[in-house]
């Protein structure tokens, strides 16, 4: 995780003149510490965990007894634990819904009576620019510190797990160091405004998920099933060339350029494709850089009105020009797009699976992975692998078909040769394609004597085991280098 | 040892020997890359313990001096004449009043004179060979007055590990002959770093690496045995400095001895060592210790049509090859490379195949591996270029790599990272980029596209520079350049661009709207140029 999204603490002084301590009362009704124990997977030694850490926040209760917290506080949890503030009072809890898109993650004590008598939070107001608010924090002896915060501004901005953008305040507030902050509710008379997802100590301005996402977040999350913030699948350009929108016959004013539409995301199936000019959205006009005039915020990017506004299930209206005739389009908002790829963003909780075959670490390719290889891992992770990530969509990778790669060799006399090799796509086993670990698996499973050809993407194209060997040698092998299972499919 | 790349360095491959090369240490950093090569890449050798007292009178009489006022061309304003420096190398006289010296010395000379230890006059030289991939020039003097006195150093042949060798040159810390002394300390290949793509036999030294040491001779009982030529940084590795070995230096002189140079020949593939029990199974090979792989052919080389995949190499112009890739020669261990090393374009190389379970004998025939020219750091040619609308277009080079590096996306740095594995340039001979988008009215939507690969203008598929200017002068009123990706076309009126060139060309001060020729040759593949080819 990195130290930019929860909220960072190296204070400076002199920041208290602004903060004022509040009535025991209200903080032991609204707020609650939670304390995360978390671990992440290896991504490189898949069958292991990183070295655990915890991480401690300020949770903010709801009415109804649930916890809302960002979801960076508990991605790759093993233990997630309340504490009353005025109190050591600690309960195990739960998380009932997440969404590591959005940052936010629901908590529930894992006694029932544990939040009796907190009447929680109501979801305030939405805010714009300008207006004032409060970060609350709590002290060691559950007392209060509302910390006086502006709104510098309200619009669409990347989150720390999601590349294309969610509405986002800026929030100007100087916090003093306390425990308990890595997570922290933006408050304002009484209510809830946002969830602190970022704070820099040295321009003394931080981040908050704001009202509107929180409100989509609870509400796909009543019903007990979560959907997920929908997304449409396009890539755009603005269309502010005179130039290019002869080009692309756009007459009049305002509409975006679609420079590439996924066939199965929310605008692809409603018809749109490539080329096309889109004018306008649910009856929201667009200009020509993107933006719709919301009512509260003013112009605003089309992500906010595609992917915060709907709810997925929810029908879709584009007005689009094609060739210089105008038409409507219809469809209906989904997560497709996003989450049917051959190889997946970013992937917390789960376990990487891996197969092991005679000393051959076989992987199933994830952004995660890449992540692994650090903040320059687009150069220093083989090309290879960045670029079927990075271009899945323009190489027409099978969304059904997952990236399964040569991760690493474990040496051994079975390996003998093989041994620096890394990095490498798998193509096929056996004359067979392969395009999950299961078919992989099924392949050598059923070879029990002869050959085990791979056959790879790259130099050196071809690799062989003798299958008996690889499968009494393999669990030899194993146990050298301590792997407690040679398979997590 | 596992898998090797014939000599081809493809981009990224030849990344691992950067970590520990201080020329290496800026990524395509060619130009920190030229003055390093001059400034810190030079060795320091002195008189052999073994050395007669006549060898420094010899090197006396042959050492020069060598100041080199040379030019160096910006591909971030390819149509700047670039800036001027000047530097000092040392070089050597041999045979028939040739004088040797390293390629890097004289690269992009406009001006260079020669001195000899005994003379204090400056005489006027030319280059008359330059051979950038093994980083040798020769350079002749016109006044035969500037001979006089000297004797012609004679080469040597490979020193022995641990024995002492010589450094002459003109080291920073004074102006008069500098001798130092090192020990042989290892003899492999290594990579040449002068065209940023080459590996060759080199011979490490102990002797400290000091500016201006570049192209003097390393000596070893009164014969030359190798020329300095480039080392380490202080700061990543004490005493190791490089030279180059007679082989390569005769290879040079044999191949200009028809008046112009060709440039080493590769046979063009990948290969794999064949240690693994069940690949030998699987490919019918005895346990008998003989044999590579060979894993990959590149199109367009010498191997083309000739070797296929999964063929075992057992022996080359018969010398057998070990499963580790090695041949012996005069009963040393060298790898297989440097049978095709000594060769030339044209050679004819013999190779025992096992093919599908049977003996097989090919014989192919050498040429240069053009199709990884994009690699080679370019010093003479003048950078070429398109104007258009203020839209600069560049083909990919590792010169315009250097330039781009820090703002280069993913998708320029994969085209040419990729473009010798993939073989893009079947495809795609020379990748062309929008290499800047300089300020005007005209392009004031476009500007931030820097960086794009250029995939068509005006609906024709863009495979070299050369196609550029032609698309561009399609009939139509609109001109409609579209790049890879999902990046939006830029778009001009053609009468907008024709009014606004002057203005811009006279803005920025260009005098060329484009170069695409070059030594007034058109590159019509363009995925290469090699300046002495015809």
């Amino acid at each position: 995780m990195k130290s930019v999204m929860g909220v960072l603490w190296l204070m400076s002084l002199g920041v208290l003149i602004q903060t004022q301590a509040a009535t025991g009362d209200e903080s032991r009704g609204s707020l609650v510490r939670v304390r995360t124990s978390i671990q992440p997977y290896d991504q490189f030694r898949p069958w292991q965990k990183k070295s655990p850490f915890g991480l401690s926040g300020t949770g903010v209760v709801l009415p109804g007894g649930k916890v809302l917290v960002t979801a960076s506080m508990v991605a790759n949890r093993t233990e997630v634990g309340l504490e009353k503030p005025g109190s050591a009072e600690k309960c195990a809890a739960e998380v009932v819904a997440i969404d590591y898109e959005a940052n936010l993650a629901l908590l529930k004590p894992t006694e029932a009576e544990f939040l009796k008598g907190f009447a929680g939070v109501t979801i305030g107001t939405n805010l714009k620019a300008g207006d004032s608010a409060e970060v609350w924090q709590l002290e060691r002896n559950g007392e209060m510190l509302r910390n006086q915060a502006e709104i510098l501004s309200a619009g669409v901005g990347r989150y720390p797990s999601d590349e294309a953008g969610f509405l986002v305040y800026g929030v100007r507030v100087s916090l003093p160091k306390r425990d308990d902050s890595y997570t922290l509710p933006l408050m304002r008379n009484g209510q809830l405004s946002g969830m602190m997802m970022a704070y820099d100590r040295d321009s003394q301005e931080g981040t908050a998920i704001p009202v509107p996402m929180i409100e989509h977040f609870l509400k796909d999350s009543a019903d007990g099933k979560y959907e997920g913030f929908p997304t449409l699948g396009v890539s755009w350009a603005p269309l502010r060339d005179p130039n290019l929108r002869e080009e692309v016959k756009a007459s009049g004013s305002g509409g975006i350029l679609l420079t590439r539409v996924n066939p199965i995301g929310t605008a692809g199936r409603a018809g749109l494709q490539e080329g096309d000019v889109l004018l306008a959205v649910d009856g929201f006009k667009l200009d020509e850089d993107g933006n719709y005039r919301d009512s509260l915020y003013g112009p605003t990017s089309i992500g906010n009105l595609v992917r915060t506004r709907p709810y997925v299930g929810a029908s879709a209206k584009f007005r689009i020009s094609r060739n210089g005739k105008e038409m409507d389009l219809v469809g209906s908002y989904d997560r497709r797009a996003r989450d049917e790829v051959a190889i997946p963003t970013l992937q917390f909780d789960v376990a990487p699976r891996y197969l092991i075959l005679g000393g051959l670490v076989f992987q199933e390719l994830t952004g995660t992975y890449l992540q692994e290889w650090g903040d320059k891992w687009s150069e220093r992770a083989p090309q290879r692998l960045v670029q079927l990530f990075s271009f899945q969509q323009e190489m027409r990778l099978d969304p059904k078909k997952k990236v399964i790669f040569l991760s690493q060799v474990l040496p051994s006399s079975m390996t003998a040769g093989y041994q620096h090799l890394s990095g490498l796509v798998l193509t096929g086993c056996n004359g067979k394609t392969v395009g999950s670990l299961e078919e992989l698996a099924s392949i050598a499973d059923a070879t029990s004597s002869g050959d085990l050809v791979f056959e790879l993407m790259d130099d050196p194209g071809k690799l062989v085991l003798d299958a008996s060997e690889a499968k009494s040698g393999g669990e030899k092998l194993g146990k050298a280098y301590g792997i407690p299972a040679l398979r997590k499919l | 040892m596992r898998r090797k790349v014939w000599k081809p360095g493809l981009g990224p491959a030849s990344k691992e020997e950067g970590l520990v090369w201080g020329v290496f240490e800026v990524k395509y950093g060619w130009m920190m890359l030229w003055r390093k090569v001059l400034t810190f890449v030079l060795l320091g050798g002195v008189l052999g313990g073994c050395a007669k007292d006549g060898q420094l009178a010899e090197a006396k009489k042959n050492v020069v001096m060598v100041e080199v006022t040379s030019q160096t061309w910006d591909y971030r304003l390819p149509w700047n004449p670039g800036t001027v420096s000047s530097a000092r190398g040392a070089g050597f006289v041999i045979s028939g009043k040739r004088i040797l010296t390293n390629a890097h010395v004289i690269s992009g000379a406009r001006y260079i004179t020669v001195q000899r230890e005994a003379d204090p006059r400056k005489y006027p030289a030319k280059v008359q060979f330059v051979a950038h991939d093994c980083d040798l020039a020769m350079v002749e003097v016109e006044d035969s007055e500037f001979f006089k006195g000297t004797t012609a150093l004679s080469l040597g042949n490979i020193p022995e590990l641990e024995s002492v060798v010589s450094v002459y040159g003109f080291p920073i810390g004074g102006d008069r002959l500098s001798v130092t002394r090192g020990v042989v300390s290892r003899i492999d290949y290594n990579a040449y770093t002068h065209s940023g793509r080459e590996s060759h036999l080199a011979i490490q030294i102990d002797a400290a690496i000091n500016p201006g040491n570049s192209g003097g001779p390393v000596m070893q009982a009164d014969k030359v045995v190798g020329v300095a030529f480039q080392g380490f940084r202080g700061d990543v590795a004490q005493n190791v400095g490089y030279m180059i070995p007679t082989p390569v230096i005769r290879r040079f002189l044999k191949d200009v001895e028809d008046g112009k140079y060709d440039y080493y020949v590769d046979i063009a593939i990948r290969w794999m060592t064949l240690e693994n029990a069940a690949m030998r199974k699987y490919l019918g090979r005895p346990n008998d210790g003989r044999g590579v792989v060979v894993t990959d052919i590149f199109s367009e080389g010498s191997a083309d049509g000739i070797l296929r995949r999964g063929d075992v190499l057992l022996s080359i112009d018969g010398h057998p090859i070990e499963s580790d890739g090695s041949v012996r020669l005069q009963g040393q261990p060298v790898q297989l490379e440097e049978i095709v090393e000594r060769k030339f374009a044209g050679d004819p190389v013999e190779l025992e195949v096992w093919r599908d379970r049977k003996m097989e004998h090919v014989t192919l025939k050498l040429k240069p591996a053009e199709m990884f020219s994009m690699y080679e750091i370019l010093y003479e040619p003048s950078p070429r270029y398109v104007l258009y609308g203020g839209l600069v277009f560049q083909p990919l080079t590792a010169n315009l790599m250097g330039v781009l590096a820090g703002s280069a996306d993913l998708r320029l740095r994969q085209t040419y990272s990729l473009f010798g594995q993939d073989q893009l340039y079947r495809e795609t001979p020379e990748p062309v980029i929008l290499s800047s988008v300089l300020p005007d009215p005209l392009n004031v939507y476009l500007r931030g596209m820097a960086g794009q690969v250029v995939r068509e203008i005006n609906g024709k598929r863009i495979r070299t520079l050369a196609d550029v200017e032609l698309a561009l002068r399609e009939e139509g009123e609109r001109t409609v350049i579209r790049f890879e990706g999902d990046q939006r076309p830029a778009v001009f009126k053609k009468t907008e661009v024709d009014k606004a060139t002057p203005r811009i060309m006279a803005q920025y001060g260009i005098s060329e709207a484009s170069r695409t020729e070059v030594n007034g040759r058109r590159l019509a593949q363009g995925s290469y140029f090699k300046g002495e080819k015809k």
